[in-house]
């Protein structure tokens, strides 16, 4: 870099001009030089500088971080991965005494490239709540880690010496770096004995898991961010970045290429807005609008025959199949025009470099894995996959979801392998020093499935990590009725305060991000490091400190022995990943990936040498399965499972409000500053034509009924919805009392996305 | 015996693990980064390749197009400049329209003509001759927070730790050694940029306003750019237009201007009852006194005559200090009829304040009715209390009937917003015309039956004082308060 010389002056601007004019005076007064009565008088009555003016006093950092505020100078900076959302932005992180003052975008980090949204930019604020846990809470009381530890471990084994193993069930997160879910992952299951383990990836991502891994044979995103500025057509499916993802947002601005930008949303949203096309589809029509888009670009003979015939199986089904997808049913179905849908196809068919990029949109619905499958199976048919700006690229959410879904032990056994094969069994066995027999050759039960048994009785304790059941889970009053009835349960989270911790018996208190080491797994595959720049509050413990105490606490601290600290787990996690679709064996340890800013899995050994800075899959049309070909997999749409009624008429939508918020607000809302970027209320959108017959008016009160619940809000008007439809936000406690429990049948991933409800003007006390 | 050992050895543990805990690792194990401190590229990007030249100044440009309100300007505001934990120089708001949305980030016009500047009283407000960056000094600002009622886009912000106002000033820092302020170097799609921009020679642009729902340019000659090639809807508005904001009350204010015209009004009665001059002096001093309390910073408020070239609020301060003065050598020598012209004065440079924020509710007709309205009632009622003076309280019942019926043909074409501040208001509206209304049916009593002059004078006084009161609580938070749109607030 030769920064130095770009050290140029803005024209017009002399510091002394700006800056030090009026100091220069204070010195030229001060040391009695040319002291002149009009200058004395002059100091006097205009005062440019003193103690106020201090307090915005701005210098110039060194370590490249431009002027920074004074007080905050740092005196060493290091980069770390954000710990909100899968984007995987580096940042700058300014340090005084080693300890995190303030931060900034790291601007040689091939992700974020110097920018980050505003939870980024907030990241060290959420550590300093006042809330924060800084002991273990046994029944409310504070007691110290000794009685915690051995507490959890009385009470999990008494509840499994009377009902069984299969009465204990763990929901853990995509919110902790990967050598803790692994450690999670493998003293719950080979350490307590544990059946049943899932997390709230199984929320976000599980739809995108499955259905690469039946389309691919492994479950591998393929693409690369680069991706984005490469590709001349950008289909988005069920995707807001500007919202959700902001920083990706600026790669598809970064594109050079004059894309053409193709929203698919029943919104009209920011990135629908900031889009080329916006095809305002009916809730959940999304598959039966690509398969009718399969039919139309079969029809303009659009595939790539050769790369159908190389690297694929199923396409002569498929093209049977959806040739019941004529123009007539799509366009009755979708609610987009026959000609709309032609303009659509002929984009896809333009033979350019075609990427589709989805997210919950997709992945939360009651047929995900299919649709996930069909824009799949758009990009397999038009070769639009392993080569520059194209490809199937499912956007993932937690900082760490792809790092769950290797490595948690949970959706696969630990490292993305199969335990119903018992060489799988034995090659997981060896590497970690256990006993082959600890591995249970079946898989434990979904998220939805481990909340049905809660509800049930069937399971009695539950053990919950750095996730918010009683706010983010589908239908969530019938959820929280299901955690009242639990005999144990434990909640390990930064904050005392979620909605979950405050049903907890136990409570333990977990160190967050920036408070422990560690890595995460990004969208693009790329491994980043997580540092410990802050001292935790109180007795607050890394999960991966806590898990040692519980390991040691059980008795079983000897089969932990290599776990020593999270840097030993990710040479065992090295070790698993050999052989693997995701080989990390050529990454030599954490000052590898912080020296070469990230690196994208695989990078097996043999290869280490020649790795390059971005690298999507698939280049060389062979995929996972045994065969090396990918399958082109596809069902008979069916109906959402809550269509509207007579009685509840409008379909409510659910999703991301705005970037300062980040799912249940757990730790966004402890930032003054973002709470300034968000409605602190919740409120629904409506059309307004619907209000209008409702006699709703902008800003009123409304209350908003399902089948399950009624609650009440502020009412927004505005045309971005359609008729018929609603929206509200996520990050409000109230909005899933209302949503339906429908699920996935493949990925068991639940369908938040549209539900029946009836919107009336309100009672401002109560809504009847 | 075993027990006690496995004991001993885990709270050894809990203790390593929680010392570990506590070790910052991230200097030792990862070589901090030693770059030198040069300005890189990225921060010196979008900015103007070209010196200014003369009659040009700087501003900043917004492409609506790219910016997509992921909000990141107003978050590196805040961490790149240090402010405090909700405080940021930078806003994000929402225009809606059919099928429409457009976020609009928005911070300080850096105006030819700042309002804010216009209005200081202590001349905290500079405005760059070479870059035209207004620039608030925090120092100078005594917090009268005047600068908050003159800027028409909500910029100024109070900060209530420091007790002064503070403002963007372009990170004129920053730009002084090529570095782009905040806001711009935090943007992901660049929408935020600085240009250089011909002062003076833009009138569509400075005729209009800058985006629907927003103040007219002619006021202040806001220098930011909105560009756009994407087709702005006719019906597009502001996010936020029809939301309720009642504005704060500002009681030292309230009470200060009811107190100091009650004074002016009996300083004019003083000419044919010089009993009263003494009450007259007594109510001025308590309603001087009570307005610094609105002061965040009263101990530079000597500096007020710096801006009596531009500014009403250091018109009325010398006007009532001249006034302070006089009232008390009325005592001794001066002639009581200067005083009262003075009195008046000073009440007519209370309304321009007010008058010259360009405010819909505060025009020159209902603000100069209402202060003067004031003078005359509490004044006439005051003296009538006092003195028990038949055409004193003729006056009082007068003067206050005329305001019954004058006061609601003055609200007439307020904005729809107004309307709704003033549903949300009506239990203080009813108060003070019940208390109007009390005042005049005594009043009236006492003009029947002037025997009750001593008893039902000073209570009337107390029903108009409480009427007047009501009447300037009303004045302050119905007021509207022009901004930039904003966005889905509550």
């Amino acid at each position: 870099m030769s920064g130095g010389a770009s050290r140029s002056v803005v024209p017009g601007f002399s510091p002394s001009v700006l800056a030090s004019a009026p100091a220069s005076k204070t010195v030229g007064h001060l040391s009695g030089d040319g002291l002149k009565p009009e200058t004395t008088l002059r100091s006097l009555l205009f005062r440019h500088t003193g103690p106020l003016t201090e307090q915005l006093k701005r210098e110039q950092g060194l370590f490249g971080v431009g002027q920074v505020p004074s007080p905050l100078k740092p005196t060493a900076v290091t980069n770390m991965v954000c710990g909100f959302c899968a984007t995987g932005c580096s940042l700058k992180v300014h340090l005084r005494d080693g300890e995190a003052v303030n931060l900034s975008a790291n601007e040689n980090y091939p992700v974020n490239l110097g920018m980050a949204c505003p939870k980024g930019w907030e990241a060290l604020t959420p550590l300093d709540a006042p809330d924060r846990g800084t002991t273990p809470l046994l029944n409310g009381k504070p007691v110290c880690w000794n009685t915690a530890s051995q507490t959890f471990v009385q009470r999990m084994k008494a509840i499994i010496a009377e009902h069984g193993p299969e009465s204990v069930a763990v929901l853990s997160t995509g919110q902790i770096v990967t050598e803790e879910m692994a450690f999670l992952g493998a003293f719950a299951k080979f350490g307590m004995g544990i059946r049943h383990l899932d997390s709230n990836t199984r929320q976000c991502m599980a739809t995108a898991a499955t259905a690469y891994k039946q389309s691919f044979g492994f479950d591998a995103p393929p693409f690369t961010y680069a991706d984005f500025e490469e590709s001349d057509v950008l289909v988005f499916i069920g995707a807001n970045p500007c919202i959700a993802h902001p920083i990706m947002w600026q790669r598809v601005m970064m594109n050079k290429r004059s894309p053409k930008i193709v929203v698919v949303d029943p919104r009209r949203t920011e990135t629908a807005m900031a889009a080329t096309h916006h095809y305002a589809i009916q809730p959940k029509s999304d598959l039966t609008l690509l398969y009718g888009l399969a039919n139309l670009v079969i029809e303009r003979d659009a595939v790539d025959r050769e790369f159908i015939a190389r690297s694929t199986n199923g396409y002569d089904e498929f093209v049977a199949f959806v040739k019941a997808f004529d123009m007539e049913r799509v366009s009755r179905e979708t609610g987009i025009s026959v000609a709309q849908l032609h303009e659509f196809a002929d984009l896809i068919a333009s033979k350019k470099r075609v990427s589709f990029w989805w997210t919950m949109g997709v992945n939360q619905g009651h047929e995900s894995t299919r649709t996930a499958q069909a824009i799949i199976n758009l990009a397999l048919m038009t070769g639009n996959i392993g080569k520059p700006g194209t490809g199937a690229n499912s956007i993932t959410g937690q900082c760490n979801a792809m790092g769950s879904r290797l490595f948690a032990n949970a959706t696969s056994l630990i490292g993305g392998y199969d335990p119903a094969k018992p060489e799988h069994r034995a090659k997981v066995a060896g590497i970690l020093g256990m006993e082959e027999a600890l591995i249970h050759p079946e898989l434990g039960l979904a998220y939805d499935q481990i909340m049905e048994r809660v509800a049930d009785g069937r399971i009695k304790a539950l053990w919950v990590l750095a996730t918010n059941t009683s706010h983010s889970w589908i239908d969530s009053e019938a959820a929280n009725r299901a955690l009242e009835k639990l005999e144990f349960l434990c909640v390990q989270d930064m904050y005392p305060t979620t909605d979950t911790a405050k049903r907890a018996h136990l409570y333990l208190p977990a160190a967050g991000w920036g408070e422990k080491e560690g890595t995460f797994i990004n969208a693009e595959r790329r491994i980043g490091i997580v540092k410990k720049v802050k001292r935790a509050p109180g007795q607050a413990l890394s999960d991966f400190n806590i898990l040692r105490l519980l390991a040691n606490a059980w008795g079983c601290e000897d089969w932990f022995a290599k776990w020593s600290s999270p840097e030993s787990v990710f040479e065992l996690l090295k070790q698993l990943s050999a052989g693997q679709p995701c080989d990390i064996t050529g990454i030599e340890g954490y000052e590898m990936i912080e020296s070469v800013s990230g690196v994208q899995w695989p990078l097996p050994k043999d290869e280490a040498g020649m790795m390059k800075g971005e690298r999507r899959l698939f280049e060389d049309g062979r995929f996972f399965h045994a065969d090396g070909r990918a399958k082109f997999l596809f069902d008979e749409p069916r109906a959402m499972p809550e269509m509207p009624s007579a009685e509840y008429p409008m379909v409510l939508l659910t999703g991301r409000g705005t970037s300062a918020q980040w799912h249940t607000n757990t730790r966004t809302e402890k930032s003054a500053i973002l709470r300034k970027l968000y409605p602190a209320h919740c409120y629904i959108e409506l059309h307004p034509e619907d209000a209008a017959a409702l006699s709703v008016t902008d800003q009123q009160r409304v209350c908003v009924s399902s089948r399950r619940a009624t609650i009440q809000c502020t009412a927004v008007l505005t045309s971005t919805v359609q008729r018929g439809q609603c929206f509200m936000p996520m990050h409000y406690e109230e909005v899933n009392k209302l949503t339906f429990a429908a699920f996935d049948s493949h990925s068991r991933q639940p369908s938040y996305k549209a539900c029946a409800v009836r919107v009336a003007a309100g009672d401002p006390v109560r809504c009847g | 015996m075993s027990d006690r050992r496995a004991a001993l050895s885990e709270t050894t543990l809990v203790d390593q693990l929680l010392a570990d805990q506590q070790m910052l690792t991230a200097v030792e194990q990862f070589s901090a980064l030693h770059e030198r401190g040069h300005v890189k590229e990225r921060y010196s990007a979008l900015l103007p390749a070209s010196p200014l030249s003369t009659g040009e100044q700087y501003a900043f440009e917004v492409n609506l197009d790219a910016c997509t309100g992921c909000k990141a300007c107003v978050v590196a505001c805040h961490s790149l400049n240090g402010l405090d934990d909700n405080e940021s120089f930078r806003d994000v708001g929402l225009l809606v329209g059919s099928g429409y949305q457009q976020t609009v980030t928005t911070a300080c016009h850096h105006c030819e003509d700042p309002a804010c500047a216009n209005g200081c009283p202590v001349c905290a407000y500079e405005k760059d001759a070479t870059t035209g960056i207004v620039k608030h000094l925090d120092d100078q600002c005594i917090g009268c927070q005047y600068c908050m009622l003159k800027c028409p886009y909500e910029v100024p912000k109070w900060n209530e730790r420091l007790g002064i106002v503070r403002k963007c000033d372009m990170c004129a820092q920053r730009l002084a050694v090529g570095e782009s302020p905040a806001c711009v170097q935090a943007c992901p799609t660049s929408a935020i940029r600085i240009v250089k921009r011909r002062t003076g020679v833009s009138p569509v642009a400075n005729s209009s306003a800058l985006l629907p729902d927003t103040f007219d340019s002619s006021y202040t000659l806001p220098t930011t750019s909105y560009v756009n090639r994407r087709v702005m809807p006719e019906d597009a508005r502001a996010a936020d237009r029809d939301v309720v904001r009642v504005q704060p009350t500002h009681w030292p204010l309230v009470m200060m201007l009811v107190l100091t015209q009650l004074s002016v009004g009996l300083l004019v009665a003083s000419v044919w009852h010089p009993s009263l001059l003494i009450s007259a002096v007594v109510c001025l001093h308590a309603g001087l006194g009570v307005s610094v309390l609105h002061l965040g910073r009263p101990m530079g408020a000597w500096r007020f005559f710096l801006g009596l070239r531009r500014s009403w609020m250091s018109r009325e301060i010398l006007a009532f200090s001249v006034l302070a003065g006089l009232a008390m050598a009325s005592l001794l020598f001066v002639p009581v009829w200067i005083t009262a012209m003075v009195g008046l004065v000073a009440v007519f440079t209370s309304a321009m304040i007010y008058i010259d924020t360009r405010r819909s509710w505060w025009s020159a007709p209902r603000t100069l009715v209402s202060f003067f309205g004031t003078v005359v009632k509490l004044g006439a009622s005051g003296a009538a209390a006092m003195t028990g003076d038949a055409v004193c309280t003729a006056l009082a019942l007068t003067s206050g009937a005329v305001l019954w019926f004058v006061e609601p043909h003055l609200q007439r074409g307020a904005m729809t917003s107004l309307r709704i501040v003033h549903e949300r208001l009506a239990s203080e509206a009813k108060a003070k015309r019940v208390c109007a209304l009390m005042a005049m049916g005594y009043q009236s009593l006492v003009l029947m039956m002037p025997s009750l002059a001593f008893v039902l004078g000073p209570v009337a006084f107390v029903c108009s004082l409480a009427a007047c009161v009501g009447e300037r609580v009303i004045f302050f938070k119905a007021v509207d308060a022009p901004k930039m749109p904003g966005g889905v607030t509550r």
